[in-house]
């Protein structure tokens, strides 16, 4: 496929290269670890918002999440830091629109304070989820930039 | 325009989360929340002399830390600079299950290191209650296993400024527990409730913040200026013209606000009748039913009552942006949303087990009437208790003040079944293991929205706790 490229913002920079996994729907940052935060789940990270078509059922850890947004209770923040305290937190949130306020608080005192980072660019417009699709090989640099194919 | 249908997509929680889960702020999102700005020029907000001392250390390392996480997060949104914040924070850090461990960690090492929120605050109530409402012996293992790091928080607030246990509530506004900024202030406060009072019927100034960002802001004592705490961010997008026949249900109401606008801030109108133009400790639960439910249902972080609250009593229709949408609420349309909340009891014709009052936590007056209304019914009856008990949700100086000023009252309340507790009602009723046996009713929204509790207006719901059963047709 033709290598595409997008530029974002860079929230929390860094280069990277793996596979991308795919939400159309807005990313429910708590609803998504309901496994890891109520049953003691530690070893993957399946996704548990049923509402979510594309990540249901599929295994968050370490994943490159491509999506809108994020949605969900004003714990999502916690609950990502909580993810990377496992080891079952994603790489990678890559935001077509801008990051939720939720989400960015948890990924800020995460990176600042534990020095655990998820790379995080956002406002990479609607093009870049119309062109991604789940299993892409996707690489992020650190200016805020993201090759799709 | 004609009355539509949800845009809320609902997610279902497995079993073992219970339902637990939609505590807070379901279909928050940041949509529309910037303009497309260049992304290789990040947004550098301004900053005076001393912040930038702060974030290069002059004030330690743990407050520079602060300062960085707040500066970013503040950057991330456009936020303009840093306002200094006044009255008190109120913090949604309120239960210590294994996932908050992170978050613990942070504000156990700011209290170690002797660090102060600026002003003593306010929490929300604790997850549980050990005494008030007769655990079995499950219930406490329930408890125990799922909140094992619940002294944690409770120590980790009592140093850094919150020591009381008995102002804990979702309801910190109420005068009992005193939380009430005046109008305009700049606040850092979490809860979804209690920042949609807060920011409607108070007139404070506060974005809806994620857990622990409300705590790092207090300790700075600045917060960013962005979103619900900007004139621009306060601005109405949806003007809700309430044209029901008689008074509405509030809950239902506020349900149908918040699935109609999800995020955006509504103007309401038809409602200032039931005020008096005045918001009182006489009326202040109607608005706090309504809010709330805006809250639970949507992401609803301010609303305006036309003749009622302070920005719109100041600014009237002015607060409707170019191009606004209306949503009208009439008989019909407070009736569809009340048939969307459909049974959810695991086994549907089951009869009532436990009556939840109190979400957010009740007021005096919810107290008094509630008290009168059972008491009354029971000796018309000659009924001596409750077929099925009835939880009462509030802060402990509240009940304080029942006991204080109708003392007789409250022991007819007692011998009658009901009970005083000052924990959540979500996180209870909501509780993995408890929820699966429980058939609850409430007159809660809220409660409704996040469990499967199921709703009941005020009358239906004395009914069917003094005959435990559930009236045909309700």
């Amino acid at each position: 496929m033709a290598k595409k490229t997008f530029q974002g913002r860079a929230l929390l920079p860094g280069k990277i290269e793996g596979k991308a996994l795919v939400s159309h729907a807005a990313f429910n940052t708590s609803g998504s670890y309901l496994t890891n935060m109520f049953a003691g789940e530690t070893e993957k990270a399946i996704c548990t918002d049923a509402a979510n078509k594309d990540l249901y059922g599929k295994d968050l850890k370490g994943a490159i999440i491509c999506t809108t947004t994020g949605v969900g209770s004003t714990l999502g923040g916690c609950v990502l830091m909580g993810m990377n305290e496992l080891g079952v937190g994603a790489k990678a949130l890559l935001y077509a629109w801008s990051v939720d306020s939720v989400a960015a608080a948890g990924l800020f005192m995460s990176d600042i304070w534990n020095g655990k980072r998820i790379i995080t660019i956002d406002m990479l417009g609607d093009e870049f989820l119309e062109a991604v699709n789940t299993g892409d090989p996707i690489a992020i640099h650190e200016d805020g930039t993201v090759e799709v194919g | 325009m004609k009355s539509g249908t949800s845009i809320k997509q609902t997610t279902k929680s497995p079993d073992y989360a219970g339902t637990m889960l939609h505590s807070d702020m379901d279909e928050q999102s940041s949509r529309g929340a910037a303009a497309k700005p260049d992304p290789k020029k990040p947004h550098q907000m301004s900053l005076t002399k001393e912040e930038q001392d702060i974030m290069n250390g002059s004030k330690g390392e743990l407050m520079a830390k602060i300062m960085k996480i707040v500066v970013a997060h503040g950057n991330a949104f456009f936020a303009e600079k840093l306002v200094d914040l006044g009255g008190a924070m109120h913090t949604s850090m309120y239960f210590g299950t294994s996932y908050m461990a992170p978050l613990i960690k942070i504000f156990n090492e700011c209290a170690e290191a002797g660090l102060k929120a600026y002003a003593p605050y306010t929490v929300n109530p604790r997850p549980y209650d050990v005494y008030n409402v007769n655990n079995n012996a499950k219930d406490i293992e329930l408890i125990y296993d799922g909140y094992k790091l619940q002294r944690e928080v409770d120590y980790i607030h009592s140093r850094l400024g919150a020591p009381d246990q008995n102002r804990q509530s979702c309801a910190c506004y109420v005068d009992e527990v005193g939380n009430a900024p005046a109008p305009g202030t700049y606040v850092a406060w979490a809860e979804s409730s209690a920042v949609n009072y807060g920011n409607s019927v108070l007139g404070i100034r506060t974005n809806r913040n994620a857990t622990g960002m409300e705590l790092l802001c207090a300790l700075l004592g600045k917060a960013p200026l962005f979103g619900l705490m900007t004139d621009e961010g306060r601005m109405a997008k949806w003007l809700v013209e309430v044209k029901t026949t008689k008074e509405p249900d509030w809950g239902l109401v506020g349900t149908a606000i918040g699935r109609k606008v999800v995020e955006d801030v509504p103007y309401i109108t038809g409602l200032d009748k039931y005020f008096g133009g005045k918001v009182t400790n006489e009326n202040m639960h109607l608005l706090k039913a309504m809010g709330s439910a805006t809250a639970s249902s949507g992401a609803v972080g301010l609303y305006h009552v036309e003749g009622v609250t302070p920005d719109a009593k100041e600014k009237g229709k002015q607060l409707l942006v170019e191009g606004y949408q209306t949503y009208v609420i009439d008989d019909a349309e407070q009736e569809r949303v009340r048939r969307t909340f459909e049974n959810q009891w695991i086994e549907k014709d089951a009869n009532p087990t436990h009556c939840f009052i109190g979400c957010p936590h009740n007021t005096y007056k919810e107290l008094v009437t509630w008290g009168k209304n059972v008491t009354e019914a029971l000796e018309k009856r000659g009924q001596k208790k409750l077929e099925v008990p009835m939880y009462l949700f509030c802060a402990n100086v509240v009940r304080d003040h029942l006991v204080e000023e109708e003392p007789l009252l409250v022991g007819a309340m007692k011998r009658a079944g009901m009970k005083f507790t000052n924990m959540c009602t979500v996180s209870y009723a909501g509780m993995k293991g408890f929820s699966e046996r429980v058939n609850g009713v409430t007159n809660s929204a809220k409660t409704r929205n996040y469990s499967n509790v199921r709703y009941f207006p005020d009358d239906v719901l004395l009914e069917i706790v003094l005959t435990g059963k559930i009236p045909k047709g309700a």
